[in-house]
């Protein structure tokens, strides 16, 4: 029978078959139709339809045993023992499995003579036997390795350049991003945005390294390590797939997991430990902590923290602090706690809090809580310096109270010291923003828009010695450029770029060297400082060298043509003479001589007026 | 580069539209928005007279090579001969629209002027003979030209007599053969408006100044693009400097708008700006170097007219071949 007709009919097909014993029928059925059909089944009928050809659509979700070794659970290495005890040795090995799910089968086997392993297997949640494993199985071929080039080669090159000659363009490419770039924390890669997606450059020539699709991203941010990255996208996924925030490895490129932006938030909406090993997050009452690789709830479930305001990673260990205000009789808290293991470690009681604001000096040593005191009618009267003792026992507080605070900027530095702005700073100069240079000895009170007329932004170089000051065309339109300014203050350089949005230094890799080895260098600063200057010297001979080459082939090329020039030149002289009466003015002295008349020209040198008192010479 | 005190000429009223030397450099000739332009020794900056008889702001000025005639055109439509001497009006060119660039022939025989577009007018180019009596009389060319579609900026006469260059406001250059009057060659190495063209001593090279931030070098034969001096502002006024003819000439620009007027010095070969000086409180509109090629004037929008000596640092200042 052909399979259209049978998808038409199945039932006609058992009805035909019932009746007429599958021979010579369509008479019979016609007439039959009219009466009463019976439904019985002739006695020595054999179903032949198959349960698919009935039900297949629902056989289609029978669950089906899953294909992998995930439910066997291979124990190794049990006890030998004698024929007699081996089901006593089940029973045991039963007991302490059957804790983790039903076991369905499982067998002793003897290896070898001394290695019995013992295969269970476990119900929940596949149904797996090996003998599903296809015999013509093979091992998955062997990817070949891709090499994404030595993405720290610039630890090869620790020789920081002196020289303060033009930017050396080191790549330029058209469309390269789309909207801006950014730097990896360790300045390994380079981000760079597009409409599908983030794409991440890095190695010596800036290949691409990976590609990471997110429709519409808008924001990146990653991980103190570089191992992960987060982007926020404000495209709205469909169905119920997160696809606001997503997670990924940026040595795989896969997607860690993805996450729903539920209210508005700041970016970065992670907070990252600074091993990478831990990312949180803040909502409403929860500070829900991930842990990486699996990007998981730490302990399946976020800390409740009722009011939790704020919270920060200490820069050197797995230890957070956070803030919650005062509610009701309870007064305000800054809580340290220990990551994973929830510990609290120090709770510090505050009263008359307006606002606090957590500082971690970059070592981890110290913690600075900025506290606003207000009084009860909110006005904010004064403000407490609390200063937590990281590396001390119990995590002594000490408490400092000061008075018009205008400004507070943590210095970047690894000395103790957090430095304050008074407000009468603001007064002398139109201050606007503090910039700290990277090493903390230097701060630039940053009257924005004043020194560099126009300027929206403010760079230090990682090293602290270089600061650049530039005009954003995403601020203004005209007079884009960028100053670069040494930490003297002294105007380096100018450079005018024509819609020039964005500067970012490369931040630099982690030193290699240890504490010791950075004083041996200093101790014998004077010896590195004349291989440096040799350095510097060939570089810029090199560099000029290669302008001066340039030159070279300009003027002989130019020089060909004015050699043709000039003998053209000479070849129209009768014209030229001609054209003019037959006056030479092919040199600009040419005819002085036959000039004869002499004009007289007078300079004004100046005046001096002397006033002569009369009566002297009466 | 700092220069010597420059020489400040203050006899206009309005800013300068354009400067010019004679061929001895004895003579500054300016003109202004105000109606008199004014003939200056260059040397010390006397006022030696003016051209009075305009109605209108004048906006190009020329001389011949002899001194003895001077070229106006203006905002009045009109393009005026004078006697150099005397300042006698010598013809009086009446037009439809403004008077826009003028000039004198290699033999200075020939005058040529081109008119703005305006309210239906297309823009003309008109050639004089100034022996021909009747000519001038009767107001009457022995050629015009008509430019297809765009206004021309700037003109000048090139490959002696029998050719002229005009820029025009869309970027164009054209090439004209004045023997048939008809268009040799156009090109587009310009996206906004053409403000200046000057010749090179011998007049086989020009430099172009252009609202697009840049100045170009052409082969006046073939208008061949042969270099470009990039600057962040729209170049008014360009010139080239007589004096290192063989290896190091120095092409002058000048640009405007907020802040930034500034004339820079830039190598003609190289195309690296190696110098600059500052000295109007505004736009500087015309630059023009003295034929001796020690010295620079500039006339601005503040109406001062300037004369520039260079200083030692500047003859001797050298790129390093």
């Amino acid at each position: 029978m052909a399979e259209g007709e049978w998808e038409q009919a199945p039932v006609r097909k058992k009805h035909l078959d019932r009746n007429s014993e599958g021979t010579d029928d369509r008479p019979l059925e016609n007439g039959m139709d009219e009466e009463e059909p019976n439904f019985s089944d002739a006695e020595d009928f054999i179903d032949d339809v198959t349960d698919d050809e009935l039900l297949g659509d629902l056989l289609k979700q029978k669950p089906s045993e899953a294909v992998g070794i995930d439910s066997v659970v291979v124990v190794d290495n049990i006890p030998q023992v004698g024929q007699e005890r081996v089901s006593k040795l089940k029973n045991v090995i039963r007991k302490i499995f059957s804790k983790y799910g039903e076991i369905i089968t499982n067998f002793i086997q003897k290896k070898m003579e001394k290695l019995k392993a013992n295969v269970l297997k476990v119900s929940y949640p596949f149904l797996y036997s090996y003998g599903d494993i296809p015999d013509d199985w093979q091992p998955p071929e062997k990817q070949s390795f891709v090499d994404h080039c030595n993405l720290r080669w610039r630890r090869n090159d620790r020789h920081l350049k002196n020289t303060p000659s033009e930017g050396v363009l080191v790549e330029a490419r058209k469309r390269w991003t789309e909207t801006f770039v950014r730097w990896s924390p360790l300045g390994s890669f380079l981000a760079t945005m597009h409409q599908k997606g983030i794409a991440l450059w890095g190695g010596e020539k800036f290949v691409q390294i990976k590609r990471f699709a997110h429709p519409g991203v808008q924001l990146i941010d990653f991980s103190p390590c570089e191992r992960y990255m987060v982007s926020f996208s404000p495209v709205l996924g469909v169905n119920e797939e997160p696809l606001a925030i997503i997670v990924w490895d940026t040595r795989t490129g896969y997607k860690k997991r993805a996450f729903h932006c539920e209210t508005a938030c700041q970016w970065p909406i992670f907070k990252w430990s600074p091993d990478g090993k831990f990312f949180a997050r803040l909502s409403s009452d929860l500070l829900s902590i991930y842990e990486t690789p699996s990007c998981g709830l730490l302990e399946k479930k976020s800390l409740k923290i009722p009011g939790i305001k704020d919270f920060g990673w200490s820069p050197s260990e797995n230890i957070l602090a956070y803030w919650t205000p005062e509610a009701k009789d309870s007064p305000a808290r800054v809580t340290l706690l220990e990551i994973p293991s929830r510990k609290e470690l120090r709770v510090k009681n505050l009263f008359n809090v307006g606002d606090c604001k957590m500082h971690w000096q970059t070592q981890g040593d110290y913690l600075c809580v900025k506290v606003d005191r207000v009084t009860k009618s909110k006005k904010v009267q004064s403000c407490n310096f609390e200063i937590f003792r990281i590396r001390e026992k119990l995590f002594p507080v000490d408490s400092v109270e000061l008075k018009e605070v205008f400004c507070f900027q943590q210095s970047f530095i690894e000395l103790n010291v957090f430095s304050i702005l008074y407000r009468r700073n603001k007064e002398k100069k139109q201050a606007n923003s503090v910039f700290w240079s990277p090493t903390g000895q230097f701060v630039i009170l940053a009257g924005l828009r004043k020194e560099h007329f126009m300027a929206t932004d403010v760079e230090w170089d990682p090293s602290g010695r270089y600061v650049v000051t530039g005009v954003s065309w995403w601020s203004h339109k005209v007079d884009n450029a960028f100053w670069v300014w040494n930490f003297q203050g002294k105007l380096l350089q100018k450079c005018a770029r024509e819609k020039f949005c964005q500067l970012l230094w490369r931040p630099r890799p982690k030193s290699l060297l240890d504490k010791e080895q950075v004083k041996e260098i200093k101790k014998n600063m004077k010896v590195y400082t004349k291989q440096f200057e040799l350095k510097d010297r060939q570089n810029l001979t090199k560099a000029s060298k290669e302008q001066i080459e340039k030159r070279q082939k300009m003027l002989t090329d130019f020089q060909s043509l004015q050699e043709y020039l000039e003998e053209t030149f000479k070849g129209l002289k009768e014209e030229r003479l001609h054209l003019r009466g037959g006056v030479d003015t092919d040199r600009f002295d040419s005819n002085f001589e036959e000039l004869e008349d002499e004009e007289e020209v007078e300079f004004f040198l100046g005046e001096e007026i002397t006033e002569i008192d009369e009566f002297e010479y009466e | 580069m700092s220069c010597m005190k420059p020489i400040s000429l203050l006899g206009h009223e309005r800013s300068i539209t354009q400067i010019k030397y004679n061929r001895e450099g004895d003579l500054l000739f300016s003109s202004a928005k105000d109606t008199s332009p004014t003939v200056w020794y260059s040397i010390n900056g006397e006022r030696l007279g003016t051209f009075d008889g305009h109605g209108g702001a004048v906006w190009c000025i020329d001389v011949n090579w002899d001194s003895t005639k001077v070229l106006t055109g203006a905002a009045d439509s009109l393009c005026k001969l004078w006697d150099t001497q005397t300042g006698k009006e010598l013809a009086n060119f009446e037009n439809g629209s403004a008077v826009r660039t003028c000039g004198f022939s290699f033999s200075g025989h020939d005058v040529m002027y081109s008119t703005d577009k305006t309210m239906g007018r297309s823009c003309e180019v008109l050639f004089f003979d100034t022996r021909d009596q009747s000519q001038l009389e009767n107001n009457s060319p022995y050629m015009k030209i008509t430019a297809p579609d765009s206004k021309v900026t700037s003109a000048t006469w090139s490959n002696l007599d029998k050719e002229l260059i005009s820029g025009h406001d869309n970027g164009a250059l054209c090439l004209w053969d004045l023997k048939t009057g008809s268009m040799v060659e156009e090109i587009m190495e310009h996206t906004k408006g053409v403000n200046d063209i000057q010749l090179n001593k011998t007049g086989q090279l020009f430099v172009t100044a252009c609202k697009d931030s840049t100045s170009k070098l052409f082969n006046a034969t073939t208008l061949e693009h042969l270099k470009t001096y990039k600057t962040d502002r729209p170049v008014n006024s360009a010139a080239i400097s007589p004096l290192y003819d063989h290896e190091a000439m120095d092409v002058t620009t000048t640009s405007s708008r907020i802040g930034k007027f500034e004339t820079k010095f830039f190598h003609m070969i190289f195309e690296e700006e190696f110098a600059r000086f500052k000295g109007h409180f505004g736009p500087i509109n015309s630059v023009a170097f003295h034929p001796d090629g020690k010295s620079c004037s500039t006339g601005g929008e503040d109406g001062f007219v300037k004369i520039n000596y260079f200083d030692s640092q500047y003859f001797e200042f050298d790129f390093e071949v």
